[in-house]
């Protein structure tokens, strides 16, 4: 019997439909049921009488006081993370590229980090950075680099630094992760030509391997951007959002709505507006970098 | 479990069986053994059959025993790896003693477990037994999730026996006990007495203005010794208010956040002396690194000798036990205020019933148990907390040792150390925890002043409906 267009669009349907329920299941249902919950008041104490109440959880948000300070934290968060990342993944990537004697073994070590658990190391750093007994003062004080303890997570003027850095030690192994496999397939054939044309190093990073690989540096950039602004991880292992909420980022906002107010539409309202700027981030994202126009 | 043995016993029998069956066959009717071999292949299909038959009745007897087995959901708040140690033992004993009853002890960890009680309770989530705090009663039983326990404690002998109180303190809310307590919690002043006496002291401060001068005078940054374990984060709340309510003497035995005559204390001008007296606490007598200091990093800082006096609940005790020898510490009462008085809180956790059990008797079991003498002396002794029976403390020396001379002189003198109650009952409870300690944190850093966050704090409470 020949298959008409007809069955066929439906037998392409049935093949997709699993994927479409579980797609639906676990995201598109969670996404609509957090958009109405943030319009509604469903807190713990009022779960059976769950009720509209139109934008008052958003105007709780953008009246609070500390909401300005969270957004900007989040902004410096995401920024300070996500620039020294990318370089020091690019360096760590070029690095790598070159074979050398153990390089798996150094590989392994490098990329060891990007397999724990963010609010484990988030744990782990705040007793190493602790200000009273944490053993990196110790060594700084050994080696005479510093004289009085410095308070890396209870210093307003060093936390943010410092959640920072611990979060450039995890993600660093991403991004050299993505551009190692993208610059083991750039050509050979197109350096070799390249150094015997006379192109120096610098010349030979820019003028090819860095267009070579641009499509993996903006996708990596642009899926670690939405990765750092969702993940309160190590700064809830670290400090909450303190001290006075100086790292204080959407999501630790988020989380502390949920955990001390117990109000789950306030915080379904910040995952909104979480939501709300990622999308405009990424369309602007798109458009500035041309992503769609660009050659694969 | 059960199961394992009944299914290998009911196999071996009929295995037994079919075997004493063919060889009594092959013995009286040898053609019986050709037979056998020729229709070897078909009695394999009956002993399948005769297999699935013996299947079915083990899985029937299993589940007959199953049904006679029961699982209690229970749930703890103050998770430690300590304490859930305690409480296994606690309940492998009662397991012992009722056959048949399983006990699954759901841990979570402390700072996130009233938010997953209130989640799973609201979700009607299996769960029998609750670990019900002071701070966690109102919101549990306003949400309906608390089974009255009236009626069984009325018919329990142990209620006479317990510490006057203490049962009316677990009626916070709406005259109804909705939990036993099995512990109390008073906050006292522990103070390493190896410290002071290395710097020539050999009292603990009796007043904040002597444990201020005392803490100052032990701050050494160069050497990494301070005077005062500061508590920055991680509910900070008890902390704040024993200091600011020190410079009051009327405030109110039911609401501490009230004065006598009904005004908000943080209106009040003694609350701004009393909380100048607690930043310089910080600022002057303890590490800077202290605003980021929750229960951990006090008992740490405490254990180690770099904050030698510490205000802290009973169970500290218990952490104590492993990381400090006893000669090296003690307590003392409450430093009192310029008032001569001091208002603590009197503190108590218990198990109680979620309303929705199926096994409500089962779980008052296990409550009547754990609140046994000898098992309140254990949880106590071992956990560190105040017993609620009185025989533990004629029963057990331990609990009228020295080492509870702080929270004895603060029984014993009534006058001195007013007991008051926090607003437990109000909604906005456990939002007040974490805005008084951001905009505390705010005050410590300089962001803030005293004027502006008592300012605020008043708000606060009057939004919230105190009066």
């Amino acid at each position: 019997m020949k298959s008409t267009p007809h069955h066929a669009a439906w037998f392409f349907f049935l093949m997709v439909l699993p994927v479409i329920l579980i797609v639906s299941f676990l995201v598109v249902y969670p996404t609509i049921k957090g958009v109405v919950m943030s319009f509604q008041n469903y807190t713990v104490f009022t779960f059976w009488r769950v009720r509209f109440v139109g934008l008052k959880n958003y105007v709780e948000i953008f009246t609070d006081s500390d909401f300005p300070s969270v957004l900007l934290n989040t902004l410096i968060w995401i920024a300070g993370s996500v620039t020294l990342q990318l370089i020091l993944g690019f360096i760590l990537a070029l690095l790598l590229w070159r074979p050398f004697k153990g390089r798996g073994i150094y590989a392994g070590f490098v990329f060891y980090p990007w397999a724990l658990s963010g609010f484990a190391i988030g744990l782990v750093w705040s007793w190493l950075l602790n200000g009273t007994f944490g053993i990196v003062n110790d060594v700084l004080k050994k080696l005479h680099l510093i004289k009085e303890n410095i308070h890396f997570l209870s210093d307003p003027n060093y936390a943010m630094l410092s959640v920072i850095l611990i979060n450039i030690w995890y993600g660093i192994p991403f991004f050299a992760i993505m551009i190692l496999a993208a610059l083991q397939s750039i050509p050979k054939e197109v350096m070799e030509s390249a150094m015997i044309d006379g192109a120096g190093p610098v010349r030979r990073l820019f003028s090819i391997v860095i267009p070579y690989i641009k499509p993996t540096l903006l996708s990596s950039v642009l899926l670690r951007i939405i990765w750092v602004m969702n993940f309160p991880d190590i700064i809830y292992g670290t400090t909450r959002g303190g001290p006075a909420g100086s790292t204080n980022i959407l999501p630790v906002y988020m989380i502390n709505i949920v955990f001390y107010e117990t109000n789950f539409s306030k915080a379904s309202a910040v995952g909104v507006i979480i939501i709300a700027i990622l999308l405009v981030y990424t369309l602007f994202y798109l458009k500035l970098t041309s992503y769609g126009e660009m050659e694969f | 479990m059960i199961i394992e043995p009944v299914f290998k016993f009911s196999f071996f029998l009929f295995k037994k069986r079919s075997m004493e069956h063919k060889k009594l066959e092959s013995t009286i009717f040898p053609e019986v053994q050709i037979q056998n071999c020729i229709i070897y292949t078909s009695s394999l299909s009956l002993e399948v059959s005769s297999m699935r038959k013996a299947f079915l009745i083990v899985l029937v007897v299993s589940l007959v025993t199953l049904s006679f087995s029961v699982t209690l959901n229970m749930i703890q708040v103050f998770t430690s790896p300590e304490r859930t140690k305690i409480l296994e033992t606690i309940i492998k004993k009662f397991e012992e003693k009722h056959p048949g009853v399983k006990i699954n002890l759901i841990s979570p960890p402390y700072e996130t477990a009233y938010q997953k009680i209130y989640t799973m309770v609201s979700t009607r989530q299996p769960l029998d037994i609750v670990e019900v705090g002071d701070w966690s009663l109102s919101a549990l039983a306003s949400m309906g999730g608390l089974e009255n326990l009236e009626k069984y404690i009325e018919k329990w002998e142990g209620k006479d026996y317990l510490i006057p109180g203490i049962l009316e303190a677990a009626r916070t809310y709406k005259n109804t006990a909705y939990l036993l307590p099995n512990a109390v919690y008073v906050k006292t002043l522990f103070y390493r007495t190896d410290v002071l006496e290395k710097y020539g002291i050999k009292e603990p401060p009796r007043t904040v203005f002597e444990m201020y001068g005392m803490a100052r005078y032990l701050t050494r940054p160069e050497i990494n010794q301070y005077g005062y374990t500061f508590r920055g984060k991680g509910f900070p709340t008890a902390f704040i208010d024993l200091i600011v309510t020190s410079f009051f003497d009327d405030i109110d035995p039911n609401n501490m956040y009230l004065t006598k005559d009904g005004k908000i204390i943080w209106e009040d001008p003694r609350a701004k002396l009393g909380l100048e007296l607690y930043v310089r606490l910080y600022k002057d007598t303890a590490p800077k690194d202290s605003i980021n200091w929750g229960f951990d990093e006090q008992v740490n800082a405490f254990a180690s000798g770099i904050t030698p006096l510490l205000y802290q609940d009973p169970d500290t005790l218990g952490l104590l036990k492993n990381s400090l020898a006893p000669e090296k510490f003690a307590t003392a009462p409450l430093p009192v205020g310029p008032s001569g008085k001091a208002y603590p809180t009197f503190g108590f956790a218990g198990w109680g019933i979620v309303s929705y059990s199926k096994h409500k008797d089962l779980a008052w079991k296990f409550i009547e148990f754990f609140n046994s003498p000898e098992i309140n002396a254990y949880w106590c002794k071992e956990y560190g907390a105040l017993p609620v029976d009185k025989r533990v403390y004629e029963m057990d020396p331990y609990f009228s040792s020295e080492k509870f001379y702080g929270w004895k002189y603060m029984f014993d003198h009534p006058e001195t150390y007013q007991f008051t109650a926090y607003p437990l009952w109000n909604e906005r409870w456990s939002e007040w925890n974490q805005f008084q300690q951001d905009t505390m944190q705010k005050v410590l850093l300089g962001k803030m002043t005293v004027d502006e966050v008592l300012k605020k704090w008043a708000e606060f409470w009057r939004e919230a409906g105190i009066k």
